[in-house]
């Protein structure tokens, strides 16, 4: 027990919640955007893979991490496309769509790997983004490792959680966005083009999902394997309940999870006989508690989930 | 009205689509492929064909893909035609093996004991198709188990581990607690115990296959808390990713497996643990082929070299190297650990 009662190994531990929940709250920031404009979108596991799988061969060829990264959120939206043509414009149930793009987007994208790589038995190596620590600041015992020794695309997901909430709170375009979502046909009187938002909201999504998946293969870690994404996008989704559509409590439902999931596995070393299938447990049963805890008096945007005919009366 | 209609339409559309494009990829080679066949035995009167299922990818970098490659290398030497379907649900095992048994495959391989309740079951439908399960232990007419040695495996991972770790501390990773990755930490812990007893065996499970961020995590909480320095892992794609944080870090070891992943130049994979499946895919082939099919287990180890002692990283000391396969042939032996 020595070796856990000490400051290094707290620092670890907060270290691997940071570093797991990134990816985990930069889909469910996705989604967030995506649910306040009433786009309920269960397909972020999909844009997950497809984000990783093109954010790997991009950095793969290019060798350049912020190409490969663009390139990932460019996949993400372009896949989220199809979602959003079906369900914005043609005005099909959500969640099929969504499921359609968890079907779709990881056979699309193991489909791409092994025409681009062949069948071949060795992991490919891609290029993998390093820490861009801050100066000055990376040099504060304890809290500089933690907070400004990261890939800066960890930064932007913190910048982005910041944003949001001041974006859907404080400004005018973020109210109207939030209107859509609310209930669209008295949006659409006051002269908001509720179709251009659910676009953008679905362009949104896309983007940063992708850019989710392609965290995973080139700041995480810089290979790429099937399933890689591992329900990263099913976390995300609840994430966004828990959080009760608020980008400071969905950033903390990430870090939760986060550090539940960084939690079980040096559990699982203090602790060797305890069967690992109860530590790995922690994070969800967490997450039940905390509903339980929580309640879920606030719900979420009124018009989530319901397609919106324009012309129908 | 018109706009449903279209919305309609395309959603049956694209349905359809679905289900023809992504079920799960199914190779192309079985349907006609000259090359495959012409390659082998042309004297051959009939045609044999072999098809395997997988539950994670050919691709995978580890199990998958290595079984696969055993499928394919043995398929070529035999001359047998061959496909394979994978990333199959579990609820799904049967109707494909069914589906091959349907299209007149001779030999079903399924690499898992996770398979083997599954093929049992769509053996006793089809007698006259053959079955291989991969560290299975059913025997039947048509089925054969085979069985490369865990506890070897185990045994050759953890005396060089024993022998190189420095800070009296290794680690293992493991996908999915199944029997065969029991056994190997088992006999892993055994054999570094054996060759250096103050070692401690740090182990934890990633619950996955595939998820290359989870080992990369667990490999660096190892060395963190417990200051791991040689690791050893049974979980394909989670073990690149304990790898990533090994390579990172001076000092730090990792043993391959079951491919030979290492080379002499290689600073962090020591040495591997082969396991050359495809020779014991081809001893069924040959059964298939004489008609003595089934009722068997084939073992798999070093006496009849289907386990080996990858290539040595320059990392090995000379002496340390002689004094491992001192140990490998203890271990061949059976004197190793009674």
């Amino acid at each position: 027990m020595d070796a856990v009662w000490n400051i290094s190994f707290l620092q670890e531990l907060l270290l691997s919640t940071i570093r797991m929940a990134t990816p985990i709250l930069l889909v469910a920031i996705a989604e967030l955007y995506s649910e306040r404009a009433g786009m309920v979108n269960i397909g972020l596991d999909g844009l997950m893979a497809i984000g990783a799988l093109v954010g790997f061969l991009v950095g793969y060829n290019t060798m350049n991490p912020f190409l490969g990264l663009l390139a990932g959120a460019a996949a993400g939206v372009a896949i989220n496309m199809i979602f959003a043509f079906f369900t914005v414009s043609l005005c099909a149930e959500q969640i099929v769509y969504g499921m359609a793009t968890n079907i779709l987007a990881p056979a699309l994208a193991s489909f791409i790997y092994r025409l681009s790589f062949s069948d071949t038995s060795v992991l490919i190596k891609g290029v993998a983004q390093d820490a861009a620590a801050i100066p000055g600041l990376s040099q504060i015992p304890f809290f500089g490792k933690l907070l400004f020794n990261h890939p800066p695309l960890v930064y932007f997901a913190y910048i982005l959680v910041i944003l949001t909430g001041i974006f859907f709170s404080r400004t005018r375009p973020g109210l109207n966005f939030k209107a859509v979502g609310e209930f669209p046909r008295a949006a659409e009187t006051m002269g908001i083009r509720v179709i251009n938002v659910k676009y953008i909201a679905c362009i949104i999504c896309g983007a940063l999902a992708g850019l989710g998946g392609a965290y995973l293969t080139i700041c995480y870690t810089n290979t790429y394997s099937e399933g890689i994404v591992a329900g990263r996008g099913f976390i995300a989704l609840s994430a966004v309940i828990f959080g009760r559509w608020v980008s400071g409590g969905v950033m903390m439902a990430c870090l939760l999870f986060g550090f539940c999931d960084a939690l079980q596995i040096r559990l699982q070393l203090i602790f060797p006989n305890t069967p690992y299938q109860l530590l790995q447990m922690i994070p969800y049963v967490c997450t039940l508690l905390a509903l339980i805890f929580f309640g879920i008096r606030k719900n979420g945007p009124k018009a989530n989930g319901q397609p919106y005919f324009r012309e129908e009366r | 009205m018109r706009r449903r209609f279209t919305a309609l339409l395309t959603v049956a559309a694209l349905t359809g689509a679905m289900i023809a494009g992504c079920g799960s990829s199914t190779s192309g080679s079985a349907s006609g492929s000259p090359s495959a066949s012409e390659s082998g035995k042309s004297s051959k009167t009939t045609e044999y064909k072999v098809a395997m299922l997988l539950d994670s990818s050919v691709s995978d970098g580890g199990w998958g893909a290595s079984c696969y490659q055993a499928m394919l290398k043995a398929a070529k030497e035999e001359g047998w035609d061959n496909a394979y379907t994978d990333n199959v649900a579990q609820s799904d095992y049967a109707t494909v093996i069914t589906d091959y048994c349907d299209q007149g495959y001779n030999l079903i391989f399924a690499p898992g004991n996770q398979y083997q309740d599954a093929v049992v079951q769509v053996a006793a439908d089809y007698s006259k198709i053959d079955f291989c399960i991969l560290n299975g232990t059913a025997e039947k007419d048509n089925v054969t188990s085979v069985l490369p040695d865990a506890h070897q495996i185990g045994y050759m991972a953890g005396a060089l581990a024993g022998l190189m770790s420095k800070t009296n501390s290794i680690g293992f990773i493991g996908g999915m607690e199944l029997d065969t990755t029991k056994q190997k930490l088992e006999c892993y812990t055994k054999a570094a115990q054996k060759v250096n007893p103050s070692i401690t065996v740090q182990s934890a499970y990633a619950g996955s296959f595939n998820d290359a961020a989870k080992g990369k995590e667990i490999a660096g909480s190892m060395v963190s808390t417990y200051n791991v320095d040689v690791m050893f892992g049974d979980a394909s794609a989670v073990d690149a990713g304990a790898r990533e944080t090994l390579g990172s870090l001076s000092g730090c070891y990792d043993i391959g497996q079951p491919g030979d992943l290492g080379s002499a130049d290689d600073k962090l994979i020591i040495c591997s643990v082969v396991t050359d499946n495809a020779a014991l895919v081809e001893q069924c082939m040959k059964d298939v082929e004489s008609g003595s099919y089934g009722n068997k287990t084939i073992r798999g180890d070093l006496s009849n070299g289907c386990l080996s002692v990858g290539t040595f990283s320059s990392a090995v000391p000379k002496d340390v190297q002689d004094k491992y396969m001192e140990y490998i042939s203890q271990i061949k032996s059976g004197t190793f650990i009674q």
